[in-house]
């Protein structure tokens, strides 16, 4: 029970801070094109803007998947922000899930989104979809190589263990296997979110939001939500795995949060969206390498 | 007569009774393979609830049902009740459905024989009939089943050669028959030897490479029931049953030994060389049958470590595919039964006038992908574990090569979901085909979406309730002495997702979805002409486009690497050079007589002197 109650608040509480995060990645986008950016409760009027909007369906679609896809998204992506928390706020304890789960819960949103942009019968969300389905493929490989790195460093699978292990031995980003594997995992990150240079499955300008295209109101909510939590959830994804967790204290964690979101905001700003094969030959190619580099140099210890 | 022959016995008798039993008697035909397959599934329960049980005869131990039979045997039973309620109206109208019926019983008594099997020889005669089985159901697909059949007969009838050899090699160095007096550390080249013999017959039977191409043939032609019945779940059974049999009863394989190098070398490339084929397949069944062989490929890692999780995995994993494999099959069936193809691009949009069969078909994809909490995650979660904890066993390099299976077998399950999102989309979302004319189509009969459903709430009963149910009962005591190093409570973590979809559901109460409007699709203020619909299978074209790929795939698609028809060129390129000779000209014929008969007069006169 208080495991539910635990889940209930990670949730909410990755919701809200997604939401700031949003504000702060619009107005920080908006101070690099010289404009002045939204006030700080922007995000959050939008998403209540949303909830009043009307729902529309379109005919070709499969009704109850295309409504409630979403949901699942929303509600795996809480599952991995409690087990995180729980780390943030108990280092070392087992909750629900070990690494493994939370690589496979951290795969379930976009799961879930393809399946709604599926749903819809439109084409240009099939083709969005699709891109978001290769995509996935594309990251997957670097980001388990990424993590295996972590788990050849500290010899476990189970996070507590690995919080307690960089507690103990220091953060694995402060050797070179552990630097080049947050590096991997940063640019998976990257693309995991969905943003510039790898949004070629929203795409507005091409395929006009692709996979959401066809959702409006509150599913367009639940949709946007789950991705702020993402935007949430994946920096203190790497920060416990590669940083050294939220154990040092509230100040240390939240400047590791701010850089990472920062470096994020940064580098979806100032690139161009890739074409889908090309974020496949980049992920297939030289972000496996650098991987790869990172698992010899484990095994050689450093 | 002891209890542990009913298994076999029954069904034989029954299947006999389907096939002399009067051809206008069809209800009488369904009526026996009903009773006798559900009279095996509440025996064979007894039995387990009732292990160990033997039956000697002659001083030697002939049958045996200990923890890991115990459990395989009812499965097997279970399966055959599904896919006979199944044929019941998927197969009517179809000839020959009294050899049918009769078949899938033999098959049923000869794999109880297989797993209840203590004397290699029984052993090895149950195997025979099983191969036998299975080509005469292959065959009953019709001439177009016919190469498939023969193709079937020649990879497994040859895998039953490999398994005498290695039977026999066993035989020699410990002179012992009986399986539960064979304990050999493989060190020697003999017994090394025996092993990889006796793991290629299990390959060959379960669909693991090099050994698997039977099994994409004919899934495409051989009747749907069978493909679900033999290649889906029960060989896979049987096969990883042969090889857990191998390596921990009769060979004691250690972790990082050659020997475990060997296997899960063949169970990571499986996996990934599998599913990279499953990836650009057109046909619904075509490409459930690459899975099907994909899958294998974790189970054979799961074995392969020598670790207890890892071996419980690969077991569990066996389990779970058997379910999930056989609920998609029996969902492509639904769709064949309904629209009359399972071609990928003619499908579409059919969730809304299937629905049972798109959910069962969902969960099931969804299993096989690995997503949590189903029972496929929980026991890919357990090879896992089994690989990463055999990587920390020893020194050296075999020791390091755990990144190497993880990464296979982390990577495979995410190009399964890839694959399997595809399948969705061209079979039960995107749009509709507009020219097979949906609306005549609805919900298949009860006893059409009966099967399925059941194997759907298995999945997630067995995902969900791991711990409670089928670990504890089925999978524990087969494999003694395993821990879980790592830590999941799939219980907990569903109650959240639950909690979470409902947060969201209040999300959109007050969003008010209920009232929602249907109106058409948005593409820009364009129309699309209908037959510039997307169905889903060049999603992945893209992908074949790239470097390496693009080439492995076109000699793939040559069956460059088949070794069927690898050896079928040799066979005839052998043959060939052997019917030149046979010119008909009697000069020719006379000189080759003569040379003869000089080589002989010459040895002779040599032995001679």
């Amino acid at each position: 029970m208080t495991a539910l109650l635990f889940y209930v608040q990670a949730s909410v509480a990755a919701a809200i801070i997604g939401l700031i995060t949003s504000w702060y990645d619009r107005k920080l986008t908006a101070r690099i094109q010289w404009r002045v950016g939204p006030p700080f409760l922007q995000p959050f009027f939008d998403f209540l803007k949303l909830l009043g909007k009307e729902t529309i369906v379109p005919a070709a679609a499969s009704r109850t998947t295309f409504i409630f896809a979403p949901l699942f998204g929303l509600a795996s992506v809480g599952v991995v922000a409690a087990i995180l928390m729980k780390q943030a706020f108990y280092p070392g304890t087992s909750f629900v899930g070990d690494l493994i789960v939370v690589i496979y819960f951290l795969a379930m949103p976009p799961a879930a989104t393809i399946i709604g942009g599926f749903a819809s019968g439109n084409p240009l969300a099939s083709t969005g979809a699709s891109r978001e389905m290769k995509l996935i493929l594309a990251y997957e490989l670097p980001f388990i190589l990424a993590i295996i790195t972590a788990i050849i460093k500290t010899g476990t699978i189970e996070i507590g263990q690995i919080v307690s292990f960089q507690a103990a031995n220091g953060s694995l980003a402060l050797s070179l296997s552990g630097a080049l594997a947050l590096a991997v995992g940063f640019i998976c990150m990257q693309a995991k979110l969905g943003f510039v240079p790898f949004d070629m499955a929203e795409a507005e300008t091409e395929i006009m939001a692709g996979t959401f295209i066809e959702y409006s109101g509150p599913l367009l909510a639940a949709l946007k939500l789950t991705k702020f939590m993402m935007f949430t959830v994946m920096p203190c994804f790497l920060i416990t795995l590669f940083m050294g967790g939220f154990s040092s204290g509230i100040i240390p964690g939240l400047l590791k949060y701010i850089v990472l979101v920062t470096l994020v905001v940064l580098v979806k700003n100032t690139n161009p969206r890739l074409r889908i094969d090309q974020a496949v030959r980049f992920f297939w190619g030289p972000v496996t390498g650098i991987a790869i580099a990172a698992i010899v140099l484990a095994f050689c210890g450093y | 007569m002891n209890p542990l022959l009913y298994p076999v016995i029954l069904p034989v008798l029954a299947g006999f009774l389907c096939l002399f039993l009067p051809r206008r008697a069809r209800g009488a035909v369904k009526g026996v393979a009903v009773a006798a397959s559900a009279g095996c599934l509440v025996l064979t329960t007894l039995l387990l609830l009732n292990k160990p049980l033997l039956w000697e005869t002659g001083g030697m131990l002939i049958l045996r049902l200990d923890s890991l039979s115990g459990f395989i045997l009812p499965a097997c039973a279970f399966f055959t009740v599904i896919i006979i309620v199944y044929s019941l109206r998927f197969m009517d109208g179809k000839a020959n459905l009294k050899q049918y019926y009769a078949y899938i019983l033999w098959t049923l008594g000869a794999a109880s024989g297989v797993i209840l099997a203590n004397n290699t020889l029984v052993l090895l005669v149950f195997w025979g009939i099983l191969g036998m089985t299975l080509y005469l159901l292959i065959e009953l697909g019709g001439p177009a089943a016919s190469p498939a059949a023969k193709k079937t007969l020649i990879i497994v009838g040859g895998s039953d050669a490999l398994m005498l050899m290695g039977l026999a090699i066993v035989w020699t160095s410990t002179g012992a028959t009986g399986m539960d007096k064979i304990s050999i550390s493989a060190t020697s080249g003999w017994t090394i030897t025996a092993f990889v013999f006796l793991a290629l017959a299990a390959f060959a039977k379960a669909g693991a490479m090099p050994m698997h191409t039977w099994i994409p043939e004919s899934a495409e032609t051989a009747p749907l029931p069978v493909v679900a019945y033999l290649p889906a779940s029960l060989d896979k059974l049987l096969g990883i049953y042969l090889l857990v049999r191998v390596s921990m009863d009769m060979f004691k394989i250690a972790p990082n030994s050659g020997l475990s190098v060997f296997l899960m070398l063949a169970g990571a490339v499986t996996v990934i060389a599998a599913v990279m084929m499953a990836l650009i397949q057109h046909d619904q069944k075509k490409l459930l049958s690459y899975h099907a062989v994909s899958q294998v490929g974790y189970m054979v890692l799961g074995i392969g470590t020598g670790i207890p999780v890892g071996i419980a995995g690969g077991l569990f994993h066996m389990l779970n595919h058997a379910i999930y494999k056989c609920c998609l099959f029996l969902t492509a069936g639904d769709v064949e039964y309904r629209t009359g193809t399972t071609d990928l691009d003619r499908l579409g949009g059919l969730a809304r006038y299937m629905p049972v069969t798109f959910v069962c078909c969902l969960i099931a994809a969804l299993s096989i992908s690995g997503i949590p909490p189903f029972n496929g995650f929980f026991s890919k979660w357990m090879i896992y574990q089994g690989i990463v904890e055999a990587g920390k066993t020893g020194e050296g390099f075999a020791s390091r090569l755990w990144v190497l299976w993880l990464i296979a077998a982390m990577f495979g399950s995410a190009l399964t979901l890839a694959s399997f999102m595809k399948l969705i989309h061209a079979t039960y979302l995107g749009q509709p085909n507009s020219r097979a004319g949906t609306r005549k189509i609805c919900e298949v009969p009860a006893t059409m979406w009966l099967p399925p459903a059941i194997l759907a709430l298995l999945c997630v009963v067995f995902g969900i309730f791991a711990y409670a149910v089928p670990l504890k009962w089925f999978i524990m005591p087969a494999v003694p002495g395993e821990s879980f190093p790592g830590f999941w409570s799939p219980g907990i973590a569903t109650a959240m997702i639950v909690i979470g979809i409902a947060i969201g559901a209040l999300i959109y109460l007050v969003g008010n979805v209920g009232r929602f409007r249907v109106d058409e699709p948005c593409i820009g203020g364009e129309t699309l002409p209908a037959e510039s619909r997307i169905t889903g299978v060049n999603f992945y074209n893209t992908i074949m486009e790239i470097g390496l790929l693009k080439w492995t795939y076109k000699r793939a698609g040559n069956k460059v690497f088949d070794l069927y028809e690898q050896g079928k060129r040799l066979t005839f390129l052998l043959s060939n050079s052997f019917s030149r000779m046979h010119s008909g000209l009697l000069p020719v014929y006379l000189a080759w007589c003569f040379l003869g008969a000089m080589l002989l007069l010459f040895i002779i006169a040599r032995a001679a002197r």
